[in-house]
């Protein structure tokens, strides 16, 4: 192809095109802000929203109200655990963001009054807001295990909001004694990364073989009868971890008890760290008990949660699939952990209908389309063509990443699973020959460039 | 052929907004892919390569190789297959037209040297520091050194098959020690 022709095509495209140029915000106006945008929560999906509002229209006002000065990534916090990254390369704080213009509020959300169209916070500020977005993320339900309950989560960590938590089962990792038990509970979904505990699970596993306590285990008590990328942890597992097969009493580093027979927890002696179901008592040296999840509370304080309905339903917030918009208030929009959004054939039954994966990548995206939707209300434009996507990396032992993702589009006005775009990484090459380790090297090294690029996009 | 493409752009577009497809929102669909190719297109990460500001060919090239399963990949093949045609074009088209930002990184003198002296037989295709002079090629100066490292292992692989030939040749007769002083060396030409 020739340089002149090329030029000449760049000048045409340009002229016939009227897409903006991300990076170059559009000049500030003189005067008065055009519209207020308040975000409640800074995490992934907050922090993404506003700098896309930013982005996209310089003059809109735009709040971001978060408690914590410093932001810690839940993505690969598992390997801050098992001491293979320091937690500080997970942490980011908010002056990017005020660098763009955006008003960072370091503040706590308590009520949203939707009539009167303000938000009131702890430090007993009241702001007005044109839109609102909503994304505090996810609180936890501590009921439904009989024992179990907040206050002992310094004992009994969680480890599924990154921070303090994190590092406290590191050090109850490694204080475990050969030939211990690592006792992870999974409750029913939806909960956030899908993958999130099997990865744990195979780092924990990893971190005994290097560190001489190959005869402990690590049980996954799980409420669910399946998981996300079943097959490659399987496949991973019975490479490096000595897998068998499914069920509690294996041979393997790794025991999987599924809800059905037995994973399914409502019992904790937490004196002795022991977890029953109907089925099994299990013993803990390590307990990690992730409880279920709900949408963050002032989603549910300001009315825009599920009042019934399933557990993908109910305590979480429905959204218009165009927007992002709440179903309940088109001033409000929810993104990030908080909403249910979608329909994906989950783990092999193409008959159930689930939410999109709660993760930081589908949060941002999600969180781009409510920030254009936004951008073209205030400026009255058309609402632009949204799309959602996911991927998840999940890094499972030395030099072995695997990644699941998922694409959806909306098509006349519901979302849409794209089957294609969507999938897990290979279980064999196409030719049914094993997957050369080479590619299992290049997602777990991807895993980390991925991660410095969605900080970076969320938070700089 | 230059016209052709763009004659033909254009008038999937208008099919496009006249079906009952939705319309095409470009800058919506990059968003998709800046999660982890970096705001604008610029990547922040050392695995992940920056796309604003490749030749649009090549663009195009390899995201249909991707789509089409002539060009392995552990994550595009899977990721690129959930977009049209009409959508490749218009991303490709896109990103070329996002500028070139080469990505400041600290690297390492002495590979670098090393480097500069091994891509002299490069040179021929990738000018002297990397700087992309024809649409089929990608730049390479200021791109980041870990992801040129990588791919240059690929090319080097039969694992990976991959469908350029002239680059796995290329590639081929780089010892470990030269592939990544090559990566240094185009990394550290970032202006
Ligand atoms: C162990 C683990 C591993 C994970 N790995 C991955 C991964 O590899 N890839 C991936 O994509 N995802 C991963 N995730 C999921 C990811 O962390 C979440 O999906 C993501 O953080 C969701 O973003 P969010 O902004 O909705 O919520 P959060 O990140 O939780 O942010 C919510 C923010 O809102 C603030 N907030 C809450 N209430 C209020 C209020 N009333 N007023 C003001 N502020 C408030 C909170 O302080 C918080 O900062 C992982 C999660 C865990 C636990
Ligand atoms: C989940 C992360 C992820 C997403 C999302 C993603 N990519 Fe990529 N992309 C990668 C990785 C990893 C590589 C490098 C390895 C390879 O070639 O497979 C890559 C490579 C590329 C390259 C090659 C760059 C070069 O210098 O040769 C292009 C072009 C590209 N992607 C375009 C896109 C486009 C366009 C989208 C959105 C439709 C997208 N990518 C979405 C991870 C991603
Ligand atoms: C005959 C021309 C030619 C020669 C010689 C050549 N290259 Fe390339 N190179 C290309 C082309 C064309 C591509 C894109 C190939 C493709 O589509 O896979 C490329 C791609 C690359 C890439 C991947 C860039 C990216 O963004 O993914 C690297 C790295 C690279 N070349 C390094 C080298 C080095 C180092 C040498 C010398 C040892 C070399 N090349 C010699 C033509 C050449």
């Amino acid at each position: 192809m020739s340089q002149i022709n090329r030029r000449e095509f760049i000048k045409l495209a340009a002229a016939a095109s009227s897409v903006p140029v991300l990076g170059i915000p559009s000049l500030a106006r003189a005067g008065a802000a055009k519209a207020k945008v308040v975000v409640i929560g800074g995490g992934y999906a907050g922090a993404t929203a506003a700098k896309y509002v930013k982005l996209g229209d310089a003059s809109i006002d735009v709040t971001l109200i978060e408690p914590n000065k410093v932001y810690t990534s839940c993505p690969l916090s598992n390997e801050v655990i098992v001491g293979h990254r320091d937690i500080k390369t997970l942490e980011i704080g908010y002056d990017g963001l005020k660098k763009r213009g955006i008003n960072v509020l370091h503040d706590f959300v308590v009520g949203v009054d939707r009539a009167k169209k303000t938000v009131t916070t702890k430090g007993g500020k009241t702001l007005p807001y044109d839109a609102l977005v909503v994304s505090p993320g996810i609180d936890f339900h501590y009921t439904g295990i009989e024992g179990y309950n907040e206050s002992m989560i310094e004992d009994i960590p969680h480890a599924y909001k990154a921070g303090p938590q994190t590092l406290l089962l590191k050090k109850q990792l490694e204080a475990m004694p050969d030939g211990g038990k690592f006792v992870i509970v999974v409750p029913k979904g939806p909960f956030r990364c899908p993958p999130g505990p099997y990865e744990r699970a195979s780092l924990v596993a990893n971190y005994f073989k290097h560190h001489g306590k190959a005869k402990s285990k690590v049980i996954i008590l799980d409420a669910n009868d399946s998981h996300s990328k079943k097959g490659l942890f399987n496949q991973a597992w019975a490479k490096m971890y000595g897998w068998e097969k499914e069920g509690m009493g294996t041979n393997g580093m790794i025991e999987w008890v599924k809800g059905a027979e037995g994973g399914t927890i409502t019992k904790l002696d937490a004196k002795t760290k022991t977890v029953s179901s109907d089925f099994v008592d299990v013993k803990a040296d390590v307990l990690n008990i992730i409880p279920p999840h709900k949408a963050g509370k002032i989603a549910a304080d300001a009315g825009l949660t599920g009042a019934s309905g399933n557990n993908f339903e109910k305590g979480w917030c429905k959204v218009e699939p165009m927007t992002m918009a709440s179903a309940v208030d088109p001033s409000i929009y929810v993104v990030g952990d908080s909403c249910v959004a979608g329909e994906m054939p989950l783990y092999g039954n193409p008959n159930a209908a689930f939410d999109m994966p709660k993760s930081a990548h589908i949060a941002m995206t999600q969180a781009k389309v409510a920030a254009a939707a936004i951008v073209a209300k205030v400026n009255g434009q058309a609402v632009p063509q949204p799309y959602y996507a996911n991927t998840c990396y999940s890094v499972v032992g030395d030099d072995y990443g695997i990644s699941v993702a998922h694409l959806y589009r909306v098509e006349g006005g519901t979302f849409k699973y794209i089957k294609e775009g969507s999938g897990v990484s290979m279980m064999t090459m196409p030719d049914k020959s094993p997957v050369p380790a080479a590619y299992r090297k290049l997602e777990a090294e991807y895993a980390v460039g991925w991660l410095r690029n969605v900080m970076a996009d969320a938070f700089s | 052929m230059q016209k052709a493409l763009l004659l033909s752009a254009l008038a999937s577009g208008l099919l496009l907004a006249s079906s009952a497809h939705a319309e095409l929102n470009v800058a919506g669909l990059a968003n998709t892919c800046n999660n982890c190719h970096g705001t604008g297109g610029v990547s922040a990460g050392e695995s992940m390569p920056s796309i604003a500001g490749l030749p649009e060919g090549y663009l195009k090239n390899i995201m249909m190789e991707w789509k089409t399963g002539k060009r392995p990949s552990a994550n595009m093949t899977r990721l690129i297959s959930g977009y049209s045609d009409e959508e490749i074009a218009a991303l490709a088209a896109y990103y070329s037209k996002l500028p070139w930002m080469p990505v400041k990184q600290k690297t390492d003198a002495k590979l670098v040297k090393l480097g500069k002296k091994v891509t002299e037989k490069c040179a021929g295709c990738h000018g002297d520091t990397g700087k992309s002079e024809d649409a089929d090629t990608p730049s390479l100066h200021g791109q980041w050194s870990q992801y040129l490292q990588l791919e240059a292992l690929k090319y080097r692989d039969d694992a990976f098959n991959m469908p350029n030939k002239q680059m796995v040749k290329a590639a081929k007769k780089l010892s470990d020690e030269e592939i990544k002083a090559v990566a240094e060396f185009y990394a550290s030409q970032n202006k």
